[in-house]
């Protein structure tokens, strides 16, 4: 029969572990925001830089069509020379 | 249009402006609280005021929830370090916490009755979500300054029904 001592105590939770589920969801809320902030950086760099929707989309792992529908009119108000199709890289 | 109408459209306006710069797609409660708290004048605005919050310090309070969440899950949001994008060309809609808090402030009085306290009210009505974290987080008591603007909604009350 246990005593019961053999069993060691829970470990505490790691300080970095999410212990509730409003810590949790809400780091969802933040890292979505977190993310979207950085796919705006991100995307008007490569474009400013001379990269292609097709080559973003692809590096996002998205179709064109959604990466242009997100971001084209954000970064044609901007002032972005964006590249159209056909255009050679060189 | 009433007062009211017109006042809600400019509490709506500025939200928009808040989530514009914030890059969110949409307006959410936050939004709305930064737009009350920057209202120079109205009764939201003092109510925020006597409890210590302006539109910056509501903006440091939402900022430090953001860095809180992220390091719950061991992520900095400082160590990223690419230029800030170009603004949003489209205009942020209105997002489900938004809604929510609209929703709970129509439900508080009828429509002719309704000033910039109900708005209020119905932004400190939320237990969960982006709002309160990052009152909890400033050390502002919720449950208290809610308890303050409903007190003021029944003085309103009051005098109307005396007038």
């Amino acid at each position: 029969m246990s005593d019961g001592n053999n069993s060691p105590p829970p470990e505490p939770s790691e300080r970095s572990e999410p212990s509730e589920p409003a810590d949790a969801l809400a780091a969802v809320v933040a890292l979505r925001r977190l993310a979207d902030q950085l796919e705006d950086s991100a995307v008007e760099q490569a474009m400013r830089s001379g990269w292609t929707w097709p080559q973003v989309s692809e590096a996002l792992g998205v179709t064109r069509q959604a990466v242009h529908k997100k971001h084209a009119k954000r970064l044609i108000a901007a002032g972005v020379k964006l590249r159209r199709r056909g255009d050679e890289r060189v | 249009m009433s007062a009211f109408d017109k006042y809600l459209h400019a509490v709506i306006v500025r939200a928009m402006d808040e989530a514009q710069d914030d890059g969110s797609a949409t307006i959410d409660a936050h939004h709305l609280l930064l737009s009350l708290a920057a209202d120079e004048g109205s009764t939201a605005q003092q109510v925020l005021a006597s409890a210590g919050l302006d539109r910056d310090t509501v903006r440091e309070a939402l900022d430090r929830e953001f860095e809180h969440s992220l390091s719950v899950v061991g992520v900095s949001a400082a160590t990223y370090d690419l230029p800030g994008p170009s603004r949003a060309a489209q205009q942020p809609k209105l997002g489900a916490s938004a809604r929510l808090a609209l929703d709970r402030s129509f439900a508080t009085a009828r429509k002719k009755d309704l000033r910039s306290t109900h708005v209020l009210l119905g932004i400190l009505q939320a237990d969960i979500g982006t709002v309160p974290r990052a009152l909890a987080l400033a050390g502002i008591d919720q449950a208290e300054l809610t308890d303050r603007v409903r007190q003021l909604l029944n003085g309103q009350d009051q005098d109307r029904d005396q007038a």
